[in-house]
C-alpha cells in the first residue's frame, strides 16, 4: 500500500512536472517568437491580358509592364508602363492609334491577411499621362438622306501627332500568391480625362492606357498580371499594438 | 470589399451598354428652299406637284405638294448637283421645268464616333446658284431667287428664297 501510493504520487508527480514543463515551453515560446515581421520590397510584373491580346486580336498590339513598391503596412505605391496599337475598325471611322503610357499611384490593400500570407484586395488611384498619335485610314460620311446613293468610304490617310493625354483611374484589384514569390492578379479601372490634345478635326476615340473613350471623357480598364516579389528588408509589425490600444480606447469611451 | 463589388458592377454595367453607338447629332446638310409669292413677297406659296429631279437621275426625290419650304440633298462626292424642278408635275399642259444648279466647294468635318464625319458646302460667290430653263424651253416659273447665304451647315435656317 505504501509503495503502491509512493508509486502513485511519483508517476503522478512525473507527470505533473511533464505537464508543467510542457505548459512552461508553451508560455516560452510564445515570450520567444519574435515579433511578427513582414516583407517589404518591389514586385514587377507583366500585364498577360495585353499580351494574350497581341496573339489573338490582329488589330491589336500591346505590353505593360506592371511594378510596386510597399510603402507601409497597407499602402503600395504602383505604377504602370505600357504601350499600344490598335486599330479600330467602326462603321464610320477606321483608325491607328500608337503610343506610350505611364501611370502612377497606389494602392491600399484592405485585406487582413492570415499568418505570414502576403494577399491583396486593393483599391487604389492612378494619374495617368499617354503620348501617341492617330491616323485615320478611312472614313465615311454621314448623309442621312442617300438620293444620291450611299457614299463611299474614304480613304484618308491623316497623321496626326504629338497628340497627349492625362487622366485620373480608379482602380480595385487583387494580387495573390501563388507559390514563392509570384503573384497573380487583376484589376478593373475607371478612368476620367483630365485633360487632351485633340487632333484637328478628328478625336481621341482610343488612348493608350485609357483604352476606348466613352462620352469624350470616359473609360474602362482591366489587367491581368503576373509579378515578383523581390523581397528588401522585414519590418516588424508594430500595428498590432496600435489597433489594441485604439479598440480599449474606443472601448473606454 | 463592398466598395469593390460596387465598382465591379459598375464596370459590367458600363460594358454592357457598349452598343449605344448611334449618331444623334447633326450631319451633312439639305439645302433647305423656301417658297414666296412673287406678287406678296413676304408670303409663303405652296408649291403643286412640284417634282424633284436630279440630274441624271431617273428617279425622283420627291413631288411636293401643298408645302413652301423643301430640302434638297447636295452631292458630297461631286462640286455640282443640278436638279430639275417640275411644277404641276401631274398636268400635261401646265407643267413647267426649271433647272436649279449648284456650285461649291465642300468640306468633311469630324462629328462623332457614331456618325463619323459630314460634310459642308461653301456656295461659290460667283457661280454659287444659278437657275436656268429646262431643255424643252417652256419658260421660266421661277420669277426671282434671293439666296439667304452661301453656309450650307445647317438645316435649321432658309439657304434660298424662291419667288413664283
Amino acid at each position: 500500500m505504501k509503495y503502491i501510493s509512493k508509486f502513485t504520487f511519483s508517476i503522478a508527480l512525473v507527470l505533473l512536472s511533464f505537464s508543467g514543463n510542457a505548459q512552461e515551453t508553451k508560455t516560452a515560446t510564445k515570450d520567444s517568437v519574435a515579433p511578427k515581421t513582414e516583407r517589404y520590397g518591389l514586385r514587377v510584373g507583366v500585364d498577360l491580358f495585353k499580351l494574350t491580346r497581341s496573339f489573338y486580336e490582329k488589330d491589336y498590339r500591346g505590353i505593360e509592364l506592371v511594378g510596386d513598391y510597399r510603402l507601409t503596412r497597407k499602402h503600395y505605391l504602383a505604377v504602370e508602363l505600357g504601350n499600344e496599337n490598335k486599330t479600330v475598325d467602326d462603321d464610320q471611322v477606321n483608325f491607328t492609334t500608337k503610343g506610350s503610357y505611364l501611370k502612377v499611384g497606389f494602392d491600399y490593400n484592405s485585406y487582413q491577411n492570415w499568418l505570414d500570407m502576403e494577399n491583396i484586395i486593393s483599391v487604389g488611384l492612378r494619374y495617368g499621362v499617354s503620348s501617341f498619335s492617330q491616323r485615320l485610314n478611312s472614313y465615311e460620311i454621314y448623309n442621312p438622306n442617300q438620293y444620291f446613293g450611299e457614299n463611299p468610304v474614304v480613304i484618308a490617310g491623316d497623321e496626326y501627332n504629338g497628340l497627349s493625354a492625362q487622366w485620373i483611374e480608379v482602380v480595385a484589384g487583387m494580387k495573390a500568391e501563388v507559390f514563392n514569390n509570384v503573384f497573380v492578379g487583376f484589376s478593373f479601372r475607371l478612368n476620367r480625362l483630365v485633360n487632351q490634345k485633340l487632333p484637328n478635326n478628328f478625336d481621341n476615340l482610343y488612348i493608350p492606357g485609357f483604352n476606348r473613350t466613352y462620352n469624350g471623357d470616359f473609360g474602362v480598364g482591366f489587367n491581368y498580371t503576373v509579378s515578383y516579389f523581390i523581397p528588401i528588408y522585414k519590418a516588424t509589425v508594430k500595428a498590432k499594438a496600435k489597433a489594441e490600444k485604439s479598440k480599449s480606447k474606443s472601448k473606454k469611451k | 470589399m463592398k466598395k469593390i463589388i460596387m465598382l465591379l458592377c459598375l464596370v459590367i454595367a458600363i460594358y454592357g451598354c457598349e452598343k449605344d453607338d448611334i449618331c444623334v447629332d447633326e450631319t451633312t446638310p439639305q439645302l433647305v428652299i423656301e417658297f414666296y409669292d412673287i406678287s406678296n413677297p413676304a408670303v409663303l406659296k405652296n408649291v403643286v406637284n412640284l417634282k424633284v429631279t436630279g440630274d441624271g437621275m431617273t428617279e425622283a426625290l420627291n413631288t411636293f405638294n401643298g408645302v413652301s419650304k423643301i430640302s434638297l440633298p447636295l452631292k458630297t462626292n461631286e462640286d455640282v448637283t443640278k436638279y430639275h424642278l417640275l411644277l404641276n408635275s401631274n398636268s400635261s399642259t401646265a407643267s413647267n421645268e426649271d433647272i436649279l444648279e449648284f456650285n461649291y466647294t465642300r468640306q468633311n468635318v469630324f462629328v462623332s464616333r457614331a456618325c463619323g464625319y459630314k460634310t459642308v458646302f461653301e456656295l461659290n460667290t460667283s457661280n454659287g446658284f444659278n437657275y436656268t430653263d429646262a431643255t424643252i424651253t417652256d419658260g421660266l416659273w421661277i420669277q426671282d431667287t434671293n439666296l439667304q447665304t452661301n453656309s450650307i451647315v445647317t438645316e435649321d435656317e432658309v439657304h434660298l428664297k424662291i419667288y413664283f
